[in-house]
């Protein structure tokens, strides 16, 4: 690591400039414009999934450069399951959301290539497959908040103070719902409070954000999620900030509730026992791309990846009782200039030769459990 | 209990023992200055601790773990209750003898970003204690303070870069030289690694546990996730809404953990395997209100077993057998 590695000369940061400026002019005109809807309907690889993400690219460009957060991305919810997305901080696990929800903050943030292909069922009960990254921003409310909902990370800011926690939830109904009165909209909205389970529905219906606690207003967030019958819900670390024992009670509700609404969850999550708990496949993902996937046991039991493995292996648990904890060494790269080998190889402690060259492609070791590493399937491609 | 304890002779073998420590803060106020309603943070603390061990304190947030360790350092004054240091009784120590004994005392905060000030290097923070307290002779002070960064994972290098270039992990380790640089013998680490990466927590957990061996540190380890707590404690006290409801070693927590809410808390965490299903105890409610606790047993509120003695009368906190103490009725 030199001393200035991070250090641009005037002339690179306006050649930057003019170069990010150039690209997002482009995008920005791609993501207003006025489509036909024919323009972005798709055809899913497999009828089962609900979403197949494809490829998926999303940058930030930045005044250093550009941030590749999502770089490559290629995963899918089949329908009625449980898929965990897991990783560190900064590894592009809230981004890929984000970008489902087409709620990347632009001009900065843009969705760069790759498509992300979403199984909607209409009210007449037709079926169309909507590809999400090519949807005009205007006609996005097709599916956002509609078919898919997204429960964010934290519950004490991303309720309205100023609106009680009713007129919050009825505003879901009034949006979505063209023939909502105001008494359908308030009995619906009981309902989904009483369905998160929320002891006195009528009293919280009238209660304003800040007289509820912490565990209360992710319910409220959960309902919310609900009301307009998703059938994908992106829950973004609905539990982090919460105590262990709301915690429980929060993972308990979403267990239960995915067989009620019979829909798929996508949950993100950075506690691998959450996602054990949880999921029913999970995604491991590392400096913007997924580099390992397959059915929870799989990963859990037999995982291949070496960042996987250390993962496991540096998490305390309750019945471990050894002296030291392993350590994966290091931080995770710059986001900025990424290099093209293997983004983990320097952290790596199986890295051989081959790790110096292309970043390895994603190989199928066995059924449905995928590994992007050169210690796998090498040799017999 | 009160009595028995206040009567003990002060052990010496502890570095640190705290009696009946409480720590109330004034909500309302009259005009006179009054106070009319008040919050009890820290009530009816008890424990000892001896050198080179390690406390883990527990509980969920706004169960007064982060005041305790605030109030062993008389960061905030002491509503009632003793705290003895090495011994000597500092509870009513003034400003200036607390500053032989701060370098003795250091704390490391939760947040690596906020508490490192932004504006002067890594050298510089950690340089600062050193010249302020005659650690070292002043031309000694760069020499000691690489050796320290080496000490604590750091590059020499980094002497000369400012807080905003570095990573997490990197900054708590900055964080923990700084609360080192005096030599302390006791440190509070309030949470030092839940604002930390998986991986990188591991990384600082080590650092602290090989720290520990070298220099005969004790700590106070307090941390909302009981995992890493059992990972790196001796002792371990288990917080609700202000007081200890269990206090006892490692082991005995564990294995025998004697309280509803010890037993509730320890089921909660998600287990990482996807084959343990765990038989779940899942606490009704939330945590009341500090300012505003339950009468009787102020767990009764969530507590699965809870009978009209608990609602009335306040359990007593006793001992059950080495040193293992706690405050339920169930246990009679």
């Amino acid at each position: 690591m030199s001393k200035n590695s991070n250090h641009l000369s005037g002339k690179e940061v306006r050649a930057i400039a003019k170069e990010n400026k150039r690209v997002i002019k482009s995008l920005e005109a791609y993501k207003n414009r006025k489509a036909d809807e024919s323009e972005y309907l798709g055809h899913m690889s497999d009828q089962n999934n609900i979403l197949e993400i494809d490829n998926l690219h999303t940058y930030f460009f930045t005044e250093q450069g550009v941030v590749k957060a999502v770089n490559g991305v290629s995963f899918n919810i089949p329908k009625n399951t449980t898929v965990g997305v897991v990783g560190e901080s900064g590894c592009g696990k809230s981004v890929t959301s984000m970008s489902v929800m087409r709620l990347i903050q632009g001009p900065a943030g843009q969705i760069y290539s790759g498509s992300i292909r979403f199984n909607a069922k209409e009210k007449n009960g037709e079926s169309k497959v909507y590809d999400i990254a090519k949807m005009p921003i205007r006609d996005i409310h097709k599916i956002r908040g509609n078919q898919i909902s997204m429960i964010f990370q934290e519950p004490m800011t991303s309720l309205n103070p100023v609106f009680t926690i009713g007129q919050q939830l009825d505003e879901v109904s009034f949006i979505h719902d063209p023939n909502a009165t105001k008494e359908s909209a308030k009995a619906k909205s009981i309902e989904m409070l009483e369905l998160v389970g929320i002891a006195m529905p009528e009293r919280v219906y009238n209660a304003f954000p800040h007289e509820l606690s912490g565990g209360m207003r992710q319910r409220v967030m959960i309902s919310m999620a609900l009301a307009s019958n998703p059938r994908l819900i992106i829950a973004d670390e609905p539990t982090t900030a919460l105590d262990v024992t709301i915690q429980a009670q929060i993972l308990d509700l979403l267990r239960d509730l995915k067989t009620k609404i019979d829909g798929s969850i996508m949950l993100i999550t950075h506690d691998l026992g959450v996602i054990a708990e949880m999921a029913d496949y999970v995604v491991v993902m590392y400096a913007g791309r997924v580099i390992e996937r397959g059915p929870v046991k799989e990963i859990f039991h037999n995982p291949l990846h070496p960042y996987t493995i250390g993962l496991q292996k540096s998490k305390p648990t309750l019945d471990s009782d050894s002296d030291t904890l392993f350590n994966i060494p290091g931080n995770v790269p710059n986001p900025v200039n990424m290099p093209n080998y293997c983004y983990f190889r320097e952290r790596c402690s199986q890295c051989t030769k081959k790790c110096s060259g292309d970043y390895p492609d994603m190989v199928e070791v066995t059924p449905n459990h995928f590994v992007a590493c050169h210690l796998y399937g090498g040799e017999d491609k | 209990m009160s009595e028995e304890i206040k009567n003990q002779e002060i052990d010496t073998d502890a570095i640190l023992e705290v009696r009946n420590l409480r720590k109330c803060f004034p909500l309302k106020k009259t005009v006179t200055g009054k106070v009319t309603q008040e919050l009890i943070a820290v009530d009816n603390v008890s424990f000892k601790l001896k050198a080179g061990e390690t406390l883990g304190i527990v509980g969920e947030s706004g169960c007064g773990k982060t005041t305790l360790g605030r109030t062993i350092l008389k960061l905030h004054e002491a509503t009632g209750g003793k705290i003895f240091f090495e011994g000597k009784d500092i509870t009513d120590y003034n400003s200036k003898q607390m500053r032989d004994i701060r370098t003795k005392m250091q704390i490391i905060f939760q947040d690596p970003y906020s508490s490192l000030p932004p504006r002067s290097t890594v050298g510089g923070i950690l340089s600062e204690p050193v010249e302020v307290h005659n650690i070292v002779p002043k031309e000694q002070v760069k020499d000691y303070v690489l050796d320290l960064m080496t000490k604590c994972g750091l590059r020499d290098y980094y002497y000369e870069r400012y807080p905003h270039e570095f990573s997490g992990g990197q900054r708590q380790r900055s964080c923990i030289a700084r609360a080192l640089s005096v030599k302390p013998k006791l440190v509070i680490c309030d949470e030092p690694v839940s604002a930390l990466d998986v991986s990188i927590q591991a990384q600082i957990i080590n650092l602290l546990k090989q720290l520990q061996n070298e220099l005969n540190l004790t700590y106070v380890f307090i941390s909302h996730d009981l995992s890493v707590v059992k990972f790196i404690s001796d002792k371990i006290g288990v917080m609700y809404l202000g007081s200890m409801v269990e206090f006892g070693s490692k082991e005995d927590i564990f294995s025998n953990p004697l309280h509803p809410y010890t037993k509730a808390l320890f089921s909660a965490i998600p287990h990482p395997d996807p084959d343990v299903k765990m038989n779940r105890i899942i606490l009704k409610g939330d945590i009341p209100s500090p300012a505003n606790s339950p009468k009787g047993c102020r767990f009764h509120t969530r507590c699965p077993h809870a009978t009209d003695k608990c609602r009335e009368v306040t359990p007593e906190y006793k001992d059950y057998g080495n040193g293992h103490c706690a405050a339920c009725h169930l246990l009679g």
